[in-house]
């Protein structure tokens, strides 16, 4: 896949998870009760495992969609590794907040989950991300026109020409 | 990138979570709490000698009437009710500068229905405040099916002058069900949308929505204090 095409999955599904992030921020400031199937998204929520040293998960994750958010608009290998070291920790920390809501708190809320599922896709997609470039061209020769992604199509910058109709 | 990337990426991705999960822990295990807990001052005592009518506490005479709207499964309603409430009571309706109504809604789920059609029977017997109060201190999981008859009775039994068991059978009276209804139009009527949320004026005159901020006393006492001062 190319990466404009990882950069564009990038940025949408951390505009999902900022979304689920953002929501959850504000039932918490706002005080307001959350829509919930799964009936443990209040319990969790006001749990002390919803805070890390005071600033809400929620606001955090908020943060932490936002910054991946962002190194999708940048194409240089500091901005795809910011962004795989943030979903990746995120996804870890998703699976030790996981674990709390089932062996401590004893509540499941559907909007944690369904953000894990999001960091999921979300690490997949920046993991995929830190492939290297690959250059249409031998090891070694400087490849004729721009770099290209692996796979996708750049009319002109072959380094061979056409292979003439007969 | 390199293989060396890819390890970089996870060694770093590790020690991230590392720390967050040592601070959480961290914070989990700090004697000051950072949520809503169940309410830690006893209520009863602190409702002693207060007048109550229904589901009003305080003097049917006075100036101003706070409403508070809230659901017996809402953790933060539990906050408020064993933090800021001690202080509201203390300062404003046992002087009886105001009366506080309790306008119970159901929106969590069954198990806050069930509480909440006990508790307005309670009040039938002057008993919603202690009622409430006892619930609270004991909040399950959100509809977990923990707010049983049994429950009610342990509840009930332990509130000196309540009649657990007649509360238990006026519990889905008609008059019960306008009660309920009545409590849920006016907190559509004031455009509640979340619990707790409060609503005060003075006697006679109209209702208002409070803007509360934070679940601290101080954030009604401007309100109070400007309706007192009327």
């Amino acid at each position: 896949m190319s990466d404009r095409r990882l950069r564009v999955a990038v940025g949408a599904i951390a505009a999902v998870g900022a979304g689920i992030a953002a929501y959850l921020t504000y039932t918490h400031f706002a005080h307001e009760a959350i829509v919930c199937a799964t009936g443990g998204c209040e319990t969790v929520q006001s749990s002390k495992y919803a805070e890390l040293a005071g600033i809400p998960v929620a606001l955090l994750g908020l943060a932490a969609y936002v910054f991946v958010l962002g190194t999708a608009f940048f194409r240089g290998e500091l901005a795809r590794a910011a962004g795989a070291v943030t979903a990746v920790a995120g996804v870890l920390f998703g699976v030790y907040l996981l674990v709390v809501q089932l062996a401590v708190i004893g509540a499941l809320c559907q909007w944690c989950l369904a953000s894990d599922l999001v960091l999921d896709a979300l690490a997949v997609a920046c993991i995929l991300r830190l492939n290297p470039d690959w250059v249409c061209g031998l090891p070694g020769r400087p490849a004729f026109g721009r770099r290209s992604t692996f796979g996708e199509k750049t009319e002109g910058d072959h380094p061979w020409p056409p292979i003439p109709r007969t | 990138m390199t293989r060396r990337t890819y390890l970089a990426v996870a060694a770093s991705a590790g020690l991230l979570a590392t720390g967050l999960f040592a601070t959480s822990l961290v914070g989990a295990r700090a004697d000051e709490p950072v949520a809503p807990q169940p309410p830690v001052r006893s209520a009863l005592p602190l409702l002693n000698g207060i007048p109550q009518h229904g589901a009003a506490l305080g003097r049917p005479d006075a100036p101003v009437t706070l409403v508070e709207f809230a659901d017996l499964q809402c953790p933060y309603c539990a906050a408020w009710a064993g933090g800021a409430f001690a202080d509201v009571v203390r300062d404003y309706v046992r002087p009886g500068k105001a009366r506080i109504v309790f306008s119970g809604l159901a929106f969590i789920g069954p198990d806050s229905e069930r509480g909440l059609r006990f508790a307005f029977a309670a009040g039938r017997q002057g008993k919603l405040w202690q009622t409430v109060h006892l619930i609270y201190a004991s909040q399950g999981a959100e509809n977990a099916g923990w707010m049983t008859d049994d429950f009610l009775r342990e509840i009930g039994g332990s509130i000196q002058g309540l009649d657990a068991e007649r509360a238990l059978r006026e519990s889905d009276s008609p008059a019960i069900d306008r009660q309920i209804a009545s409590a849920k139009a006016s907190a559509t009527r004031l455009g509640v949308r979340g619990t707790p949320a409060f609503a005060a004026g003075r006697i006679g005159g109209p209702l208002r929505p409070l803007a509360v901020t934070s679940l601290e006393a101080s954030a009604l006492r401007p309100a109070l204090d400007s309706l007192l001062a009327r």
